[in-house]
């Protein structure tokens, strides 16, 4: 056996302390697995959507996004229709197609945890929510959205709210550090911007855009 | 019962069945999972999804391969791009800290070999590291982890030389105690 062999057969041995798993909590996490299945099974859309029906669902999500983005440049001083609507078409149309749910999940999320953290009660399931919108915020960062600064900043502030919610211990007292993230809510003014951001139903797209 | 008696039953809707399958396969697929993440969350979560896709995708399952094969490559593609997604979060968590100038803390002290070995085991390129946990860890053969990385049995085989290669080199000044 050559050195090399003797010392690969070493590392694979002490190498069975790197990570070493627990028992497997078999019981736990069938429990959670039936539970998101049933979730899936709930949430998962009763109509096909048809070629053309992809069509117009993407159509509506543009043009929801694209109020949002024209709501963003149509307040900055200086901003002319003409390079609202260069930046507009500029951006990338996989991000506006998933920015639209995004936000609006964003601002649920955001806002009914405010108001039940005030009544003195914060469900669970803001976390996993909150770990869950992270990665998409993550993603709109990375993508031309964050080219607006407007609308990076407010990425950026999500992100801060979103890690400070998701790593909410689940158990224990909370209170201090709820307390901290709706001060933080507050004082960045996250929600009046978000919802600024946020496509609204029946708004009246002409003068955005 | 065996794994296709299993699935029979699994596809007609036995619930029974599903948990058998479950039970029969949920150690490897944790195991993994743990080795690969370090993380007893990441690691329900990333087994949980596994099974979740799995069952799904049930349907789809032709038993050309090995059921435990094919439960296999999907929990890999789970835990990779998990993984990658945590790593990017981590990442940016960390510039974060670093600009602030939280980062740091005070010097470790001197490392040991368990120690330096598992930062090595980290620092190894994905694929490597991968194999590595596979072969060397979990006692998965190359053509399992051919099977599940979808890449070819020689490629594992070069993947697990390269990555043994780069632990002895980051270990070298222990090597003299190993091979007295």
């Amino acid at each position: 056996m050559t050195d090399d062999e003797r010392l690969d057969g070493e590392l694979g041995r002490l190498a069975r302390d790197y990570h070493r798993p627990p028992e497997t909590p078999r019981d736990e996490m069938w429990a959670r697995i039936q539970a998101e299945r049933g979730r899936r099974r709930e949430a998962a859309p009763v109509v096909p959507l048809r070629p053309w029906m992809r069509w117009s669902v993407a159509a509506a999500a543009v043009l929801v996004l694209g109020i949002a983005i024209g709501r963003l440049t149509a307040g900055r001083p200086g901003t002319t229709p003409a390079a609202a609507t260069t930046a507009l078409r500029g951006a990338d149309v996989a991000y506006r197609v998933a920015a639209a749910p995004y936000l609006t999940r964003t601002e649920a999320l955001l806002t009914s945890f405010r108001a039940q953290s005030r009544a003195g009660r914060v469900d669970a399931d803001f976390a996993a929510q909150a770990q869950d919108l992270l990665v998409t915020t993550r993603l709109m960062l990375n993508s031309p959205a964050a080219r607006d600064p407007r609308l990076a900043s407010l990425l950026q502030d999500l992100e801060v709210m979103l890690v400070q919610i998701a790593q909410l211990p689940a158990d224990g007292d909370t209170r201090g550090d709820v307390e901290l993230i709706n001060n933080g809510l507050e004082q960045r003014s996250v929600i009046l911007r978000l919802r600024a951001a946020s496509p609204m139903p029946g708004v009246n797209a002409r003068g955005a855009l | 019962m065996d794994d296709r008696e299993l699935i029979a039953r699994v596809r007609a809707g036995d619930p029974a069945a599903e948990r058998a399958l479950y039970d029969a396969h949920v150690d490897r697929v944790y195991r993994l999972s743990y080795r690969m993440a370090g993380d007893d969350d990441l690691a329900r979560d990333f087994t949980q999804e596994t099974f979740i896709r799995a069952f799904e995708k049930l349907e789809t399952f032709r038993g050309e391969a090995a059921f435990s094969t094919w439960l296999h490559s999907i929990a890999t593609s789970v835990v990779l791009n998990g993984l990658r997604k945590v790593k990017r979060f981590r990442r940016r968590e960390a510039d974060l800290d670093e600009a602030d100038g939280v980062a740091g803390g005070a010097p470790r002290a001197e490392p040991d070999l368990k120690r330096r070995l598992a930062q090595a085991i980290d620092g190894l390129p994905e694929g490597y590291r991968t194999v590595f946990l596979l072969h060397d860890v979990e006692g998965y053969t190359h053509e399992e982890i051919g099977a599940a990385l979808d890449i070819e049995t020689g490629t594992s085989k070069a993947q697990l030389s390269r990555a043994r290669a780069k632990l002895r080199d980051a270990l070298a000044d222990f090597a003299g105690d190993w091979i007295r």
